[in-house]
């Protein structure tokens, strides 16, 4: 989706367990649910 | 031909905003995921940027990923927050970039807006401001950001190409594009993508 927005040199980082601990752990795991950090540039 | 989204943008929107509105005004209260200073050092914050911050500026905090731990901000840069909240990441921000670059904070939940502009005014920064306004109609002019950021903020809107093609709009050329948000390694069922409680729940 970043790239038909236009976007280049889409970066994503590791994985994170946002939600390990807490409330909404089962939901996450059950769809496999992780934090991710992304950047991308808009060309110049 | 329109795009056909999941779920009624608006309603989501109200129900995201009645979320966030008890995050800014009950931190402590027992949410879904993780808040304020434990959070972020799940998330690899710098402890000693996120510990020279005062509690208001960090017990709101509700983030899904460290946005900039992909590239460190440069001084002078301009940064858009999309969903500020109570401006966590905003401040954050304001280290990195310094007085003499500039954030502008932006968000729909009036209670974060006023606890966030609360805590800039009292830490003096007057490089960093909030505006209300939405992802998909943000009130930056063209081209104005070096840096767009974003924490755990898209993945709660219903049309994500109106999101990004908004940020695309407010961007330089040549500007990135930063945020951190959940993505899932299995299919959700397309019932449970129609149901609304489960976005924010």
């Amino acid at each position: 989706m970043l790239q038909d927005s236009g976007f280049t040199d889409v970066l994503i980082g590791e994985a994170v367990d946002t939600f390990g601990g807490a409330k909404g752990e089962n939901k996450a795991r059950a769809f496999e649910v992780y934090g991710y950090a992304f950047m991308a540039r808009r060309p110049a | 031909m329109a795009q056909e989204l999941p779920v009624d943008p608006d309603a989501l929107r109200e129900q995201v905003r009645g979320k966030y509105r008890e995050v800014a005004t009950d931190p402590g209260a027992s949410f879904h995921f993780h808040t304020g200073r434990g959070l972020a050092a799940r998330l690899g914050y710098e402890a000693a940027a996120v510990g020279a911050l005062p509690d208001r500026a960090v017990e709101s905090f509700a983030g899904v990923g460290n946005p900039l731990s992909l590239r460190r901000l440069e001084p002078g840069e301009k940064v858009v927050d999309v969903g500020s909240g109570a401006g966590f990441d905003s401040f954050i921000a304001a280290g990195q970039v310094g007085p003499g670059g500039q954030v502008l904070g932006v968000d729909m939940t009036a209670e974060m807006l006023a606890k966030s502009t609360q805590t800039a005014e009292r830490l003096g920064l007057g490089h960093v401001q909030f505006r209300e306004g939405l992802a998909e109609a943000l009130p930056v002019e063209d081209a104005w950001a070096d840096v767009v950021i974003s924490n755990g903020v898209i993945n709660l809107c219903a049309d994500k190409k109106a999101v990004f093609a908004e940020i695309f709009r407010v961007l330089r050329p040549g500007g990135r594009l930063q945020f951190a948000d959940i993505a899932n390694g299995r299919p959700v069922p397309a019932e449970a993508l129609r149901d609304i409680d489960l976005w924010t729940g």
